[in-house]
């Protein structure tokens, strides 16, 4: 992988390293999975359920994006989402949705970083 | 030898089911176990299951993800569980977060293990492949064991084929002496079957037991192979010295029964001893060698005593020809041949509308 690439992802909280060893030191097939996740639908669902206040809905989008996150080394992203997790399980419900708008920035650079 | 191993192999299945609702997700297990295996994928836990019960022995291991929309993880091992099929196929969960709760009901299904997400490949590969290796070589072990029962069964069955082979093949031998064709023994064995099988003698003996007991019957004259030529082919009347010879075929059977030991482990040897001594013993106790009386000569010693009186009566012998069958009954029932004891009689002319129809050829 290119420097210019790597710290690119790195920027957007990506541990690229980490992320490489999942995929054998295979740095197109990670591209490949990354330019999945821009269209993963697991934030539009945790959206749209916290619109609908639909927390149990939320909890497994928010779950789901979490294991996808961590998969992909996307650590700063799938910390957040650990905690926003913790706190729908706790029945914390607004506490997580409180979380959004920092979920959501680290989504959107995290998007960003991937589309380069 | 080979070939029994591949064929064992090919009974073995390499396919992993990934089942988990993110599709990255499954594209990331996949891509550190497609070189090593074939993959299936399923996007919930229902989908997942159906395709597991549509064919269990299609996947040699389970990847489940615990949470998932429509069944969730846990919900589809409790599926498997019922259908007690987590024996038979691993099962791991791969998760991204446990809590000791499920984690215990987890195993308490059946799992095998629980991988945490997100996943090291070199572990969760090592991990997976030992279990699926380990149930591999179980499933190969067991077919092995099971095909190698199957040939000893088979093998121990033509065993006892050729032991009876030998029997009956040792007993025409001694019948051929006498000038009669080995079909006798035969027919001594089939009437005695059918009387232990169809009357109430048989009543409170096992299968095998009438089994053994038939086989016996099928030595009862070995121990006229010590009776001289002179007197066995006589065509006429013994004299009174040459029928007290004769009558040691009974003691003389017993005896050579006595010295096969093979035949002493066997569960056919105490029928046989008692019949080949005892089967010209009579019921009121003037018979030979041991003159016993009534019930004291054993029930299959009655019976193969009666067979072999019917069955001489009905055929040619060297001292006589064959006598019709109303003859035949007549001196049965008249006791001009012998005494049996009234329950063996009434059973015996029960049968004997059946047992007739061996004699088709001779009449």
């Amino acid at each position: 992988m290119e420097q210019v690439r790597l710290e690119q992802l790195e920027s957007a909280g990506i541990d690229v390293k980490d992320a490489l060893s999942r995929f054998m030191g295979n740095a197109n097939l990670l591209e490949k999975f990354l330019k999945k996740f821009p269209d993963d639908q697991n934030y539009k669902k945790l959206c749209e359920a916290l619109e609908a206040d639909d927390a149990e809905a939320a909890l497994a989008a928010s779950h789901t994006l979490k294991g996808v996150c961590g998969n992909l080394s996307m650590t700063e992203l799938s910390g957040l989402l650990t905690e926003q997790v913790r706190e729908f399980r706790a029945g914390e419900y607004s506490s997580a949705k409180e979380l959004m708008p920092k979920i959501t920035a680290a989504y959107e650079r995290t998007v960003a970083a991937i589309n380069g | 030898m080979s070939m029994e191993v591949n064929k064992d192999d090919n009974m073995v299945s390499d396919m992993i089911l990934i089942v988990d609702d993110d599709e990255i997700n499954r594209g990331i297990i996949d891509n550190i176990f497609s070189p090593y295996y074939s993959t299936d994928e399923a996007a919930d836990g229902l989908e997942g299951l159906s395709k597991i019960l549509a064919d269990p022995d299609k996947y040699c291991a389970i990847l489940l993800d615990v949470m998932m929309p429509k069944m969730n993880g846990l919900e589809v091992l409790r599926k498997l569980s019922d259908e007690e099929l987590t024996s038979r196929i691993p099962v791991f969960l791969i998760t991204a977060e446990v809590n000791s709760e499920s984690l215990h009901e987890a195993y308490h299904l059946g799992v095998m293990d629980v991988i945490l997400k997100p996943v090291t490949p070199y572990i969760v590969l090592r991990r997976i492949n030992s279990i699926v290796e380990l149930f591999r070589a179980r499933k190969r072990l067991g077919n092995r064991v099971e095909r190698q029962n199957i040939k000893l069964l088979e093998n121990a069955k033509k065993i006892i084929e050729l032991n009876q082979g030998m029997i009956e093949a040792l007993s025409t031998a001694i019948e051929f002496r006498n000038g009669e064709s080995g079909e006798h023994v035969r027919r001594i064995r089939d009437i005695t079957q059918y009387l232990l099988e169809h009357t109430e003698l048989g009543e409170g003996l096992t299968a095998e037991q009438i089994n053994n007991i038939a086989l016996a019957s099928v030595m009862h004259d070995v121990g006229k192979i010590a009776i001289p030529d002179n007197i066995l082919g006589k065509p006429g009347r013994l004299t009174p010295e040459e029928f007290e010879i004769m009558k040691t075929h009974t003691v003389q059977g017993g005896l050579l029964l006595e010295k096969i030991p093979q035949l002493r482990d066997n569960g056919v040897y105490e029928y046989a001893f008692d019949i080949a001594r005892h089967h010209h013993e009579r019921w009121d106790g003037r018979g030979y060698p041991d003159g016993l009386k009534g019930d004291e000569i054993s029930l299959w010693a009655q019976i193969v005593s009666i067979a072999d009186v019917y069955d001489a009566l009905s055929c040619k012998r060297c001292y006589k020809d064959a006598f019709p069958r109303e003859k035949v009954l007549r001196m049965i029932r008249d006791g001009e041949c012998g005494t049996f004891s009234p329950k063996l009689l009434k059973c015996f002319f029960e049968a004997e509308e059946t047992l007739c129809k061996l004699y088709d050829g001779n009449a």
